[in-house]
């Protein structure tokens, strides 16, 4: 009994020091890991307008070239020439995808997408991040979706080819854009 | 100079040179005792994730041996995994804080890896075998040269892989402009064979003889 006693008290006793020590380091460290947090946020933004940038300079470029607008719920990410870019976020087929998508000030036409984040398969529907295979976004059209093929070729404005061998991961990521896409041009009042 | 001689050979008698020599070179953590594998064959791609885990390995190797160390007298028997854990985790957070403050880059790169120091043998092995029954200054000295052992082996297979796999050393081009990348040896297989490589070399000039690793092998 004594010794099961001992135990807790032990356990116990060693847990609050080390949360204490933990609480401690994420306070001093947490302000910083949020700055980095927005640097890489700016950072691909800017990317996704295709805006050229110095390391150096990416708070400055970012201010002068793009107008935050927020929403109730979204934020986009303006030019003064009309093109607008935003975050996107859903299910891949593994795990959620997020990144950056900017349109034309057509609203329709897609300038890029840039992939932050992503759970697929590696090799196969994880070439979905590549800019190789990103690129070939470029320039194709929401009227009013966008269409990934896995089972013939692309053809067209609104078609894009999907990845062999990641047909799921091409499904749900054309379903993610989609819907996004729908509901951000909603928001934006298009 | 011959005192010198005396005095160095010496030395090699010292308790402290025989924890520096079984840990890095006769009773390696990865060559003879192929422990912390998940680590060793996931961020052994390139150098910088390997220096980084490396030093974070090792600093959280020290000062959990230290700990532990210092506590040993107290720890409940019964409970001490539970305790290792508890320790092990509250620095490898403290680690993974510290890298995504200050290099934001590496721990992108290095993502789940950080955490699954926590998970690896060789600290769960160190704590057990060596910090529980002896004081703290050869615990850290232990842990230390574990953890060195440790590093010093992700970078030669980091140097290996990244110079095929990438053409580059620390994202530096190192090879001529004909050169063709092995793809493979960068991604997850290329781990095995290279990893498979060093140890077939490191046990043969080590003389491990795999048939006295009873406890290891069976």
């Amino acid at each position: 009994m004594r010794d099961n006693l001992r135990m807790i008290v032990f356990v116990v006793v060693l847990g609050i020091v080390l949360s204490a020590v933990i609480f401690a380091v994420n306070s001093f460290t947490a302000p910083r890991i949020a700055k980095n947090d927005e640097l890489t946020t700016k950072r691909t933004i800017l990317d996704a307008h295709a805006i050229s940038y110095q390391e150096s300079d990416l708070e400055t470029v970012f201010s002068q070239d793009i107008t935050v607008v927020k929403t109730a719920d979204k934020t986009y990410y303006a030019l003064k020439n009309g093109d607008i870019a935003f975050e996107f976020n859903g299910s891949g087929l593994w795990g959620p995808i997020r990144g950056v998508i900017s349109l034309k000030s057509d609203l329709q036409s897609i300038k890029r997408i840039v992939v932050i984040h992503q759970e697929e398969t590696a090799g196969l529907g994880g070439r979905l991040a590549e800019r190789k295979y990103l690129s070939s976004f470029d320039g194709k059209k929401f009227a009013p979706t966008i269409l990934i093929l896995n089972r013939r070729r692309a053809a067209g404005d609104t078609e894009v080819d999907g990845i062999s061998g990641a047909t799921l991961t091409s499904k749900a990521f054309e379903k993610l854009l989609n819907e996004q896409v729908a509901e951000y041009l909603r928001g934006y009042g298009g | 100079m011959s005192n010198v001689g005396l005095q160095l050979k010496r030395l090699t008698y010292t308790r402290s040179y025989r924890i520096l020599r079984s840990n890095l070179w006769k009773d390696h953590p990865v060559s003879c005792g192929v422990l912390g594998m998940c680590l060793t064959l996931g961020v052994s791609n390139k150098v910088a994730n390997a220096i980084a885990i490396g030093i974070g390995f090792t600093f959280v190797l020290v000062v959990t041996a230290a700990t532990i160390s210092a506590l040993r007298n107290l720890i409940p028997k019964r409970a001490r995994v539970i305790i290792y854990m508890i320790v092990i985790s509250s620095f490898v957070i403290i680690v993974d804080r510290f890298l995504k403050a200050f290099f934001p880059g590496i721990a992108e790169a290095l993502g789940p890896y950080i955490g699954l120091i926590i998970t690896s043998c060789i600290l769960m092995g160190r704590l057990e075998e060596f910090s529980m029954k002896n004081n703290v200054f050869s615990s850290m000295l232990d842990a230390l040269a574990s953890g060195v052992a440790f590093g010093y082996t992700l970078l030669i297979l980091s140097v290996i892989r990244e110079f095929f796999g990438f053409g580059t050393i620390l994202d530096i081009k190192v090879t001529p402009a004909w050169w063709t990348n092995w793809v493979v040896i960068g991604m997850a297989p290329g781990a095995f064979f290279v990893l498979s490589i060093y140890l077939w070399v490191t046990r043969t000039l080590a003389k491990v003889d795999p048939q006295k690793l009873g406890h290891l092998h069976g």
